[in-house]
């Protein structure tokens, strides 16, 4: 798969996954533009380098799975899903829509491809070390992901599944942590300081990698790297920028929910985005 | 006599876990350091410790592995005490098990005053009320050995969410081992037509009891015991109610939201119909003898008997 991989289609759909979700929440009238921008070269690189899936088998016993367990980052993962073929791509105009089946948190129950419900912080990693526990006992070669944020990473619940994965030898599992540095009320180092993260995952028995969250290279290997660690859990804390690609937000606390209550906010958001001449699929 | 009849509820529960684990490798059960409490330390860690997962003092991840062991196919079944399976835990088991529609099973130990001496701080008078509001989710309360296992046969089977009661101690029998259980139907114990007395799991031995010594003295109690809360099975209540005139619930959990006011419920807007709800009144509980909780809060036999008798005086 990552043999196959091209620069310049891949920075092409990033750029074109970008104008989507800011698409998709501002025609919803709001939503969590930040988290969803700071992932998409992360989320791309799981879905068309780094995970098995099969789309026209959603639910293939062999596929690596996917926790994003700060379900709110959803529209990128709807995006990912619809390139991946999962579910028609006209449908992502419809999230948050009356009688949607693409809600604005990640939702396993309506959505192809998406392996667990999510919303509420704190509870995804324990979900994945439920998937990586199964795996052991079932002798399944596959591998869970999961992905975090890091205000979500203030719950304690994170702490209890990061002490369960390393104690059960969970190399099965890695976790990515979106680290954009900025929760709802400002900079994670004003509202709760997490470093020295690395530290604290490493001293809970991970092996911790770091990486460029935006730099297509650095994922993959750094991703390739996780996997490949025995014998315990991968945590991966991936350098972000909130909003990214969204001038208007880019690096603001501001841009975890936007507001888009008329058209000229909309344009607003629209005109802020780097690239300008996208074709939305719905 | 079944071999079951003089064992102890979690030795059942532990037992019965064997058999489901042996009859279906899906089935897992999980502990959050409680594991000797619920019985399953060292019956199933032994036995099968390669479907034994202990999550430590951490009951949130508990029920989250639970939730991703379900999504894998398991069949997971998760005790602790009642207070940390249901107000320690409500947003995980409302996110990751009831709206997700996760097929994990939650074991609550110790319900209501059979936490005894670890007190106020432990006893958890709410967890029927507060588990039977959330959607998609069974809340179930068994009375004696052979239910429990009929109970835990039937979970193991059905893909369904579900909160079950576990009273740990030795319990007086009621049933056999013929007994089937059914969500949908209350059990009608004992039949009567002067007063409908409504209870669940714990206090229905004692309800039993009430009722006989009911009879002797003229009062003909029919007895209906709610093995689930939810699903409420309304038209055996909206039937004895109208044979009976008057009802009577008792339950080990607070007066407010559990079983009194499920029973409330149906009967107003089916039968309206009086009714007198015996259990905890809104109060936190305390380190104190059965006996001691069963007078000052007014729900042991006397008090069913008092009840019942001036319900049916009442008519």
């Amino acid at each position: 798969m990552s043999d196959m991989f091209n620069r310049e289609e891949a920075d092409r759909m990033a750029a074109e996954w970008r104008y989507i979700i800011t698409d998709m929440i501002c025609q919803a009238g709001s939503g969590h533009i930040g988290g969803a921008l700071s992932l998409v070269e992360v989320m791309h690189t799981l879905y068309f380098r780094s995970m098995h899936v099969d789309p026209d088998n959603p639910a293939d016993p062999t596929r690596d799975r996917l926790v994003l367990s700060k379900g709110h980052a959803a529209p990128v993962l709807y995006v990912a899903l619809a390139y991946k073929g999962f579910f028609p791509a006209n449908l992502l105009g419809t999230m948050n829509a009356d009688g949607t089946t693409l809600p604005s948190h990640a939702d396993a129950r309506t959505v192809p491809g998406i392996d667990a419900t999510t919303g509420s912080l704190g509870q995804g990693l324990s979900v994945a070390c439920g998937m990586a526990t199964a795996a052991k006992m079932g002798g399944g070669e596959h591998h869970i992901f999961c992905i975090i944020g890091d205000g979500e990473t203030n719950e304690g619940q994170n702490w209890e599944a990061g002490m369960f994965a390393a104690h059960n030898d969970l190399d099965n599992l890695v976790a990515i942590t979106d680290y954009n540095k900025l929760q709802i009320d400002g900079f994670t180092d004003d509202v709760l300081s997490l470093e020295p993260l690395a530290d604290k995952w490493r001293a809970f028995g991970w092996e911790v990698f770091e990486m460029d969250g935006h730099d297509w290279d650095d994922i993959n290997c750094t991703i390739e790297k996780a996997k490949a660690v025995e014998g315990k859990p991968a945590m991966i804390l991936a350098h972000t920028i909130k909003g990214k690609g969204c001038c208007k937000v880019e690096n603001t606390a501001g841009s975890h929910n936007i507001k888009v209550p008329d058209q000229e906010a909309y344009d607003g958001f629209m005109g802020a985005l780097d690239v300008q001449d996208v074709t939305l699929p719905y | 006599m079944s071999d079951l009849h003089n064992q102890e509820m979690r030795a059942v529960y532990a037992a019965t876990l064997n058999e489901l684990i042996e009859a279906n490798p899906n089935v897992v059960c999980l502990e959050a350091d409680l594991s000797k409490a619920s019985g399953t330390n060292p019956a199933v860690l032994e036995a099968h410790p390669d479907h034994f997962v202990n999550a430590g003092v951490a009951e949130a991840n508990m029920i989250g592995i639970g939730a991703g062991l379900a999504i894998e196919g398991k069949i997971p079944f998760c005790a602790t005490f009642s207070c940390f399976a249901s107000r320690r835990v409500y947003d995980q088991i409302y996110l990751s098990v009831a709206y997700a529609g996760m097929n994990v099973k939650i074991v609550a130990t110790s319900p209501g005053i059979t936490q005894g001496p670890n007190g106020g701080t432990h006893m958890d008078f709410q967890d029927l009320a507060a588990m039977r509001v959330m959607p998609n989710l069974h809340v179930y309360s068994p009375c004696d050995v052979y239910e429990l296992r009929a109970m835990m046969r039937h979970m193991a089977t059905n893909v369904q969410p579900t909160y079950m009661q576990l009273v740990r101690p030795k319990v007086t029998p009621l049933f056999d081992d013929s007994y089937t259980f059914d969500p949908e139907k209350a059990v009608r114990v004992r039949e009567g037509g002067d007063v409908t007395l409504v209870s669940t799991g714990y206090m229905t031995s004692f309800a039993l009891e009430t009722a006989e010594a009911l009879a002797a003295d003229g009062v003909s109690v029919e007895l209906l015991h709610y093995p689930s809360i939810k699903p409420f099975d309304a038209s055996a209540l909206i039937a004895s109610a109208r044979k009976t005139g008057g009802v009577v619930t008792v339950e080990n959990q607070s007066i407010i939201g559990g079983l009194g006011g499920a029973v409330c419920e149906v009967l107003s807007e089916g039968l309206p119909t009086p009714v007198k709800r015996l259990g905890i009144p809104d109060q936190f509980g305390e380190v104190a003898t059965e006996e001691y909780l069963f007078d000052k809060h007014g729900f042991g036999p006397a008090h069913i008997a008092a009840a019942c008798r001036e319900m049916a005086a009442a008519k």
